[in-house]
């Protein structure tokens, strides 16, 4: 469960991202944040797992307020909190299969994990998890050597092996062609329905978002204006997120 | 062209002029000079490249090499020494990790003003002469400018895949190991590599000031004006130099 009250985020630079926030996530939903460039939507979704600190008002994600956790309860709450960006955000150099294993670094002791020492369990759920992407071939491959679409499913796997209740994605499919990005959504929407993990998708493409999500809502200059159904996202909705419309 | 402009071209031009006086007579530059020493220059080249040939394969050119060896040992421990020390700095002075960047970066402009042939000095007084002088020069020096590269390398990395490590649950060290050593480490074996070549010149004339290595010998046959054996040991220099920076460039290309 995750709970926006009044929340209100300022950048150092003073720019006001988000002014206000009131927003009650259940569990097990797949809710698309649609809006113009710069509306906030990164900050929104990045403010769940403490990306973004919160300026002012109260967020509840599973049951702890963001905003007060220490350091070290944040950790604790972000390994349960899967993420996936739009530039894949792997690390290039690495294998497939040790940034799937960066999944599991909230879990394994530091001085374990620095010298790579994963207990064999974790290098097998690694793997299944690649398995489930359909790229366990490639897990010994350097992470530059893929395409984008797989490049996002490894940060997908990455994501499973945190074995999160949460999964945040900041335009999953923005640098990706269209065939790709079908593949990489159904993959989001098939762990969302199978393994229940509540799962929040920034799109700035109004179809994908209409095809995939049970739940829109609409951001607009750090202000929540829409919030509901695939149904309900009228042109005149859309209209009032955008500014203006143009149907294709 | 103004009347003011005139008077700053013929002010500027004046001190030009007056500049070059200066340093004519400061140096006591005579042409007449040069001419005189020709014919002795020409003799001293040939015995160094020419005459110097008929040594090589003899025993004094099979020991120059073994000098040369312990050269290159010298230039690789204060190298790899050098290595080791930088790291820390590369972090303390590079903007995105250390609040203190512009400080590290003066310190590590200091440590590098220092030529290596004065740091030799200052470590023959201090540990006395011999190749472990030699290192500590040549690892002193290579800290400052390996820093100033390996802190530049830090600077430009993607902090993406780190985001995304700390959103995952990462800690500071795990950020470190996975997120930032990969893709900083290439750079900084580049570099030691590249700062070697550097080091194998610089070990070579060390020497000259009592800090080991090919220098020692090199300085004794010049003071004995043994042109001939100075040729073999400027050749081994040259040749070894040469073969060095091929390699360091081939290995350096391969790893980035």
């Amino acid at each position: 469960m995750i709970e926006f009250r009044n929340v209100v985020v300022v950048y150092p630079n003073g720019f006001k991202a988000l002014k206000g926030i009131n927003l009650h996530i259940s569990e097990g939903e797949f809710v698309a944040i649609i809006g113009p460039s710069g509306a906030g939507k990164s900050t929104l979704i990045r403010t769940i797992n403490g990306l973004v600190r919160i300026t002012e008002g109260d967020l509840i994600v599973e049951g702890k307020h963001v905003q007060k956790l220490k350091d070290n309860e944040l950790r604790l709450l972000r390994r349960k909190i899967g993420m996936i960006f739009q530039s894949f955000n792997l690390v290039k150099r690495m294998s497939v299969l040790r940034n799937v294993l960066v999944g599991r670094l909230g879990y394994v002791s530091t001085l374990k994990s620095l010298f790579n020492l994963f207990p064999k369990e974790d290098i097998e759920f690694a793997l299944s998890n690649l398995e489930k992407v359909g790229i366990r071939e490639k897990a010994y491959v350097r992470a530059d050597q893929l395409s984008g679409g797989q490049q996002q499913r490894v940060a997908i796997a990455r994501a499973l092996t945190q074995q999160p209740d949460i999964m945040l994605a900041d335009e999953p499919v923005a640098s990706l062609d269209p065939p790709t990005a079908k593949v990489v959504m159904d993959y989001l929407k098939k762990f969302n329905e199978e393994l229940k993990i509540t799962t929040l998708v920034n799109l700035h493409d109004v179809e994908l978002a209409r095809a995939y999500a049970r739940r829109i809502i609409g951001i607009r200059a750090g202000e929540i204006v829409f919030d509901g159904k695939p149904e309900e996202l009228t042109r005149d909705v859309l209209i009032r997120i955008y500014g203006k419309w143009q149907e294709s | 062209m103004s009347r003011w402009n005139k008077v700053k071209w013929l002010i500027i031009t004046l001190l030009v002029i007056a500049v070059y006086w200066w340093a004519v007579t400061g140096i006591d530059f005579n042409l007449q000079r040069i001419i005189a020493g020709l014919p002795k220059g020409k003799v001293i080249l040939e015995r160094i490249f020419v005459k110097s040939l008929k040594y090589i394969g003899s025993p004094f050119f099979w020991e120059m090499v073994m000098e040369m060896l312990k050269t290159l040992a010298m230039a690789y421990f204060g190298t790899f020494i050098a290595s080791v020390l930088t790291v820390p700095f590369a972090f303390l002075a590079a903007v995105n990790f250390s609040p203190y960047a512009r400080f590290f970066k003066m310190l590590l402009n200091f440590i590098r003003t220092f030529p290596e042939i004065l740091l030799a000095i200052i470590f023959v007084s201090m540990v006395g002469p011999g190749p472990f002088a030699g290192v500590l020069a040549i690892g002193f020096h290579s800290v400052g400018m390996l820093g100033k590269l390996y802190a530049e390398a830090v600077e430009n990395i993607d902090m993406k895949p780190i985001e995304a490590i700390t959103a995952a649950g990462g800690n500071f060290w795990q950020k470190l190991v996975f997120g930032v050593l990969p893709q900083v480490f290439p750079h900084f074996a580049s570099y030691s590599i590249y700062r070697f070549e550097i080091a194998v010149r610089s070990a070579s004339t060390v020497g000259l000031v009592g800090a080991g290595g090919i220098g020692v010998p090199l300085l004794l046959k010049v003071q004995g004006r043994n042109w001939e054996q100075v040729g073999v040991i400027i050749i081994v220099i040259i040749v070894t130099v040469v073969i060095v920076d091929y390699l360091s460039a081939y290995i350096r290309k391969k790893i980035v």
